[in-house]
């Protein structure tokens, strides 16, 4: 029971991250290899806010978030903005540039201690047991539950929604699009602003969880493999993929070795990409265009 | 007579810095009329009308002269969004529907400038009047369209965003002659009920002389004839051209530019 716990919690944080890669790939065919780091400055906000609005954790907590949102704003409008219809490698580049910045900037201003922005915000993290018997901690349990709230949220929102489609619209033909009216500037900097959302949104839940230290970017890498599992343009596939990888990485830690964990999900990857190179939702003809 | 909707004047487009595709051209589409473009391949056709909707950075393409006015305000080297929001919308040579959005969706997913849903949907009425057909396909996906259906669907879409003219690139290409007369009738319909004006690109020069006010020929980058239908119909040179081979006069028109394009491209490289 508490092996399928885990499973369920790693695949949520994982899932939760990979939508992030799924969203921006998806509409502009970029990697952002910064979204670890644009993760962790989403939980270091929160030590910001917390003294900001000391005595009022929610607000610290939305303040954050949407800080988060401001900050995916930004970024696109300052650094990517200038990459639309250039060169994809260009802009992922740009990104890797992006990402050793912010891991700069995030050990000079807060240091490479470990911090606990739940002590900050003077928010307990009591376990919870489960009726199979199983245990959680409390903002595990938090974070599971707005990984589905996301994935549904962000389904529908595509499915049924004008920028939703915008964005599906833009992913598959950006000229098409542009001659048909749509904004891709708007469309793009929609996608990094919701990416940057969900990875702040995973980076805050996991460092109000357990903690938050300079190497948080480290997961966020971990969480690539499970979007490129599923096709790196699915956001189904994203969700299947956290999965098979969490569960790879909790049973071989649990049977073999916990050492393991941090080989774990690039071993599933390279297996994936031997069977099935475009991912399991992914298509095949996307696979040139990385 | 009405007044000049849009006004191309002699625009030069330059591709990747130095292969000029377009040069000196000139040409005017009037309120609610039909244009028609026409010329052998690798004439310019595509890249004209692409000018006119505007380029994105990655096709690397500029208008590096002249002039592009709609409602006499200019638009060169504007992004292809704004240039639809003032309502000029192409519909391209290939790649022109949404291949994984249905047809309901390819239908509503742009619509830049309709205010409130319920203007939204009496769009939507007008281009089901106008095709019928697409009302029957509309949760079908754009990628299994048959190649009519797919030209009706890009046209819908593009009269969705409510153009004032409608830049057409190929209306017959890959389309059996039945398809094509059906669709021109429909163009024609369009322009006459919603005032739209039409500038049609087309290889077959018998289907555009048959719905064309005015045509202009196009030959390596630059319009060697215009005038109206009547004009075109009887002129020598367009016979020829039906048959694809160009005067005497070309083939001395085509060396003398290569030359030019020649010392051009030296400047870059040198
Ligand atoms: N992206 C590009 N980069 C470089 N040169 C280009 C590009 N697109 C077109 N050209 C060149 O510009 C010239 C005009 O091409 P264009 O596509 O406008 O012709 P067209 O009249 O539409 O031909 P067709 O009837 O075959 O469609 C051609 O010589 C072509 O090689
Ligand atoms: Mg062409």
């Amino acid at each position: 029971m508490q092996l399928f716990v885990n499973i369920v919690v790693l695949a949520s944080i994982y899932a939760l991250i990979a939508c992030g890669y799924v969203l921006i790939y998806r509409v502009s065919r970029v990697l952002n290899l910064a979204h670890g780091e644009l993760m962790m400055l989403g939980a270091y906000a929160v030590l910001a806010t917390a003294s900001l609005f000391s005595g009022h954790p929610v607000m610290a907590l939305v303040a954050a978030v949407v800080l988060s949102l401001v900050v995916g704003v930004l970024v696109y409008v300052f650094l990517m903005r200038k990459m639309t219809g250039e060169m994809v490698l260009a802009a992922i580049l740009t990104t890797v540039a992006l990402g050793i910045l912010i891991r700069g900037i995030v050990v000079l201003v807060w240091s490479a201690q470990q911090q606990y922005p739940a002590q900050a915000l003077g928010l307990p993290n009591p376990s919870l047991v489960l009726p199979g018997g199983g245990h959680i901690s409390m903002w595990s349990a938090v974070l599971v539950g707005t990984n589905v709230f996301v994935y549904t949220a962000l389904l529908g929102f595509l499915r049924f929604g004008r920028w939703g489609m915008r964005m599906r619209a833009a992913g598959q033909n950006p000229l098409l699009a542009a001659q048909r009216g749509i904004n891709l500037h708007g469309v793009y900097a929609l996608a990094w602003s919701l990416s940057t959302l969900t990875g702040a949104l995973a980076g805050i839940l996991m460092a109000l969880d357990s903690g938050l230290t300079a190497t948080m970017p480290v997961i966020g890498l971990k969480a690539f493999p499970a979007a490129l599992v599923g096709g790196l343009d699915s956001l189904v596939g994203a969700l299947v993929g956290a999965l098979i990888v969490a569960a790879a990485e909790v049973l071989l830690i649990y049977y073999v070795d916990p050492l393991l964990s941090d080989v774990v999900p690039f071993l599933v990857l390279v297996a994936m990409l031997i069977v099935r190179p475009w991912g399991l939702f992914g298509t095949r003809e996307e696979l040139d265009r990385v | 007579m009405t007044g000049t909707l849009l006004q191309v004047e002699k625009i030069e487009v330059v591709y990747k810095r130095v292969i000029t595709a377009v040069q000196g051209v000139t040409l005017a589409v009037p309120e609610r009329q039909i244009v028609a473009l026409l010329g052998t391949n690798g004439a310019g056709k595509t890249t004209t009308l692409r000018a006119i909707s505007g380029f994105l950075g990655i096709d690397d393409a500029r208008v590096t002269e002249g002039r592009i006015a709609f409602q006499g305000e200019a638009v060169e080297n504007r992004p292809p969004h704004e240039i639809a929001g003032r309502g000029v919308v192409l519909v391209p040579e290939r790649e022109k529907v949404f291949p994984n959005l249905t047809v309901a969706e390819n239908l509503i997913a742009p619509v830049p400038r309709a205010a409130s849903k319920a203007e939204q949907r009496r769009q939507e009425e007008i281009v089901f009047h106008f095709f019928p057909r697409l009302a029957e396909l509309r949760a079908r996906i754009g990628g299994l369209l048959s190649g009519g259906e797919r030209q009706m669907l890009a046209i819908a879409a593009a009269l969705m965003c409510r153009p004032q003219l409608l830049l057409i690139d190929e209306l017959s290409l890959g389309l059996a002659p039945v398809v094509v007369g059906d669709l021109a009738r429909r163009l024609i319909a369009i322009r006459d009920e919603l005032g739209i004006a039409i500038l049609l690109v087309e290889q077959s020069a018998a289907t555009a002389l048959e719905i064309a006010d005015y045509a202009y020929v196009m030959e390596n980058g630059r319009v060697v004839l215009d005038g109206d239908r009547a004009r075109l119909k009887g002129h020598q040179d367009v016979q020829e051209f039906y048959l694809g081979q160009s005067g005497g006069t070309g083939g001395e028109r085509r060396s003398y530019r290569d030359v030019k394009q020649y010392r051009r491209s030296r400047r870059w490289y040198g």
